[in-house]
C-alpha cells in the first residue's frame, strides 16, 4: 500500500465543508464556557453564599469526568427529562426536534465552563489586590471595578491560558461524531469509506486541525500583544 | 470636620485598634506617627472603609456612618467623599497616567469626557508631569506614578485626602519630588490625614500631629508641643531618635 497524495488533496477539499462545524461547536463551547467559568470565578473568589459550594462541586465533578462522557451522558438523558417534562405539563415539543449539533454545544459549554473557570480564577489571582482597592478608593463600586480596572488586566494575564483552552477544544470538538455531527473528522471518515484510504483521508484532517491550530495562535499573539501594551516599561 | 468616635479592628483575636476617638477640622493636615504596627495605616483605611472596623462611627461632616451596621450605600458614600494616596502607588495598570487620573471622573462623577480630560490635565501639571500624559505605569518612576496617584486623589475633590505612607517605597532621591507636591497642596487648604515616617516633614507640614502605639492614640496636638515637649514618655522616647538626630546638624 503506498500513500496517494492526490487522496489526500481531494479528502482535503471534501474536509473544507465541516469547517464551519467545527468552528461553530468550538466558537459555542468556548464563549458559552467563558461565561459559565467567569461566573464560577467570581463565586469562588468571593465566597458567595451556597453557590460557591456548587460551583466548587461543578468543577470537580467535570474536570473529574472525561468530555465524551457528557456528551454521551447528556445525549441519554436530555430526552428522558425534555420528553418526561413535555409529556407531564403538555408541551409541543420532543426530543427527537432538538438538532444533534445541539447536544455538542450543551455538552462542551460545560465541559469547557468547568476548565474555563480555573483559567479565569487564574487570570484573577494575577491582578494584585491594590488595583481594587485603589478602584474602590476613588469611588468605584465593586462591579464598575471589575469591568473596568480588574477584567481588563486579567485577561491579558489569561490570555495564553485561554489560547490552550480555545485549541484543546477546537481538538476536542471531534468527539461530537459520537452524536452523529458531521465535524471534519466525522467527514474525514465519510470520505474514505468510499475508497478506503482511512490514512490519506486522518492526514487531511490533521493537516487542516493544524492550520487552524496555527491560525489561532498567530491570532493569540496579536491580542496579546494589543492587551499587553501597558506593561512593556520596563518595570514592574 | 471629620469625626473617628471609638474605631475598633481586630483581625481574628489580635485587637488592631483599641477605640481610637480622633477629631480632624476642615483645612486641617494630620501626621499619624508611631511605631510600626502600632496601627496607623489599619485606622487610616478604616477611615474610607478598605478595612471594616468592627465598631465605631466614622462621621465626615452631617455624614455618619454606624461601623456595627453600615449600609453599602454608606460605604460608597463614605468612599466618594474620601480619596487615596497609597504606598505602592496603586495606579491602573492598563491605563495611562491620564487615563488613571480621569477614570474617577468619568466612572463615579460622570462628568463628560472632555470636561474630564481637561481637568486630569491640569492636575497633572499641576504635580508636574504634562510632559506624560500617556505613559503608562510601567514607562514611570516611582516618584511619577504616585505623583499620578495624588493627581488622581485631587481629581476627585474630596473631603479629605489619605496618605498611606505616600514615600516609604521610593528611593531617597524620588522622596523630595513627592513630598514637595503634597507641601504644596497642604497650602491649598484640602484636609489630609498623613501616614508617614518622615518625621521632618510632618513637623513642617502637618498642623495636628497624631501619636500611636499598640493600637491607641498615646498623644495628639500641634507639631510644636509634640516635637518639643511631648508629655508622655513613650512619645519622648519615639522622638528622641529623629529630635536629636535635628540638634546635631544645627
Amino acid at each position: 500500500m503506498s500513500l496517494d497524495f492526490s487522496f489526500i488533496w481531494t479528502a482535503f477539499v471534501s474536509l473544507l465543508t465541516a469547517v464551519p462545524t467545527t468552528l461553530k461547536i468550538t466558537a459555542v463551547s468556548v464563549l458559552c464556557g467563558f461565561a459559565i467559568g467567569t461566573a464560577i470565578a467570581l463565586c469562588r473568589m468571593y465566597r458567595v453564599p451556597v453557590l460557591h459550594r456548587i460551583a466548587a462541586a461543578y468543577v470537580t465533578v467535570i474536570r473529574g469526568t472525561p468530555m465524551l462522557t457528557h456528551l454521551l451522558i447528556l445525549y441519554f438523558a436530555i430526552p428522558l427529562i425534555v420528553d418526561g417534562l413535555a409529556e407531564r405539563f403538555d408541551w409541543a415539543i420532543r426530543s427527537a426536534q432538538i438538532p444533534m449539533i445541539g447536544f455538542a454545544y450543551l455538552s462542551f459549554s460545560i465541559t469547557a465552563g468547568a476548565y474555563l473557570s480555573e483559567v479565569v480564577r487564574s487570570g484573577l489571582l494575577a491582578v494584585s489586590k491594590g488595583q481594587m482597592e485603589a478602584a474602590h478608593a476613588v469611588g468605584m463600586t465593586t462591579p464598575q471595578a471589575l469591568r473596568r480596572i480588574v477584567f481588563p488586566q486579567a485577561f491579558a494575564a489569561a490570555l495564553p491560558n485561554l489560547t490552550n483552552s480555545v485549541i484543546g477544544m477546537l481538538h476536542g470538538s471531534t468527539l461530537a461524531f459520537t452524536v452523529s455531527v458531521v465535524d471534519i473528522n466525522a467527514q474525514a471518515e465519510i470520505v474514505a469509506t468510499t475508497n478506503w484510504k482511512f490514512f490519506e483521508a486522518y492526514l487531511a484532517a490533521a493537516l487542516l486541525f493544524w492550520g487552524m491550530t496555527v491560525l489561532i495562535e498567530r491570532l493569540s499573539a496579536l491580542l496579546e500583544r494589543r492587551v499587553t501594551r501597558y506593561s512593556r516599561g520596563g518595570v514592574a | 470636620m471629620i469625626k473617628l468616635t471609638g474605631i475598633r479592628k481586630a483581625f481574628g483575636k489580635n485587637e488592631v485598634l483599641k477605640g481610637i476617638d480622633l477629631t480632624v477640622d476642615k483645612g486641617e493636615v494630620v501626621a499619624i506617627l508611631g511605631p510600626s504596627g502600632s496601627g496607623k495605616t489599619t485606622l487610616l483605611r478604616c477611615i474610607n472603609y478598605l478595612e471594616r472596623p468592627s465598631d465605631g462611627e466614622i462621621s465626615i461632616d452631617e455624614f455618619a456612618v454606624n461601623c456595627r451596621k453600615p449600609a453599602k450605600k454608606d460605604i460608597h458614600a463614605l468612599r466618594r467623599k474620601t480619596a487615596m494616596v497609597f504606598q505602592q502607588y496603586n495606579l491602573f495598570r492598563h491605563k495611562t497616567a491620564l487615563e488613571n487620573v480621569m477614570e474617577g471622573l468619568v466612572i463615579v462623577k460622570k462628568l463628560v469626557k472632555e470636561e474630564a480630560r481637561r481637568r486630569s490635565v491640569e492636575l497633572l501639571e499641576k504635580v508636574g508631569l504634562s510632559d506624560k500624559l500617556d505613559a503608562y505605569p510601567s514607562q514611570l518612576s516611582g516618584g511619577q506614578q504616585q505623583r499620578v496617584g495624588i493627581a488622581r486623589a485631587l481629581a476627585l475633590n474630596p473631603e479629605v485626602i489619605l496618605f498611606d505612607e505616600p514615600t516609604s517605597a521610593l528611593d531617597p532621591e524620588l522622596v523630595g519630588e513627592v513630598l514637595s507636591v503634597i507641601r504644596k497642596i497642604a497650602k491649598e487648604g484640602i484636609t489630609m490625614i498623613i501616614v508617614t515616617h518622615e518625621m521632618g516633614f510632618a513637623q513642617e507640614v502637618a498642623n495636628h500631629i497624631v501619636f500611636m502605639e499598640g493600637g491607641s492614640i498615646v498623644e495628639e496636638g500641634p507639631p510644636k508641643n509634640i516635637f518639643q515637649s511631648p508629655r508622655e514618655e513613650r512619645t519622648r522616647q519615639f522622638l528622641a531618635r529623629f529630635t536629636s538626630e535635628s540638634s546635631y546638624s544645627i
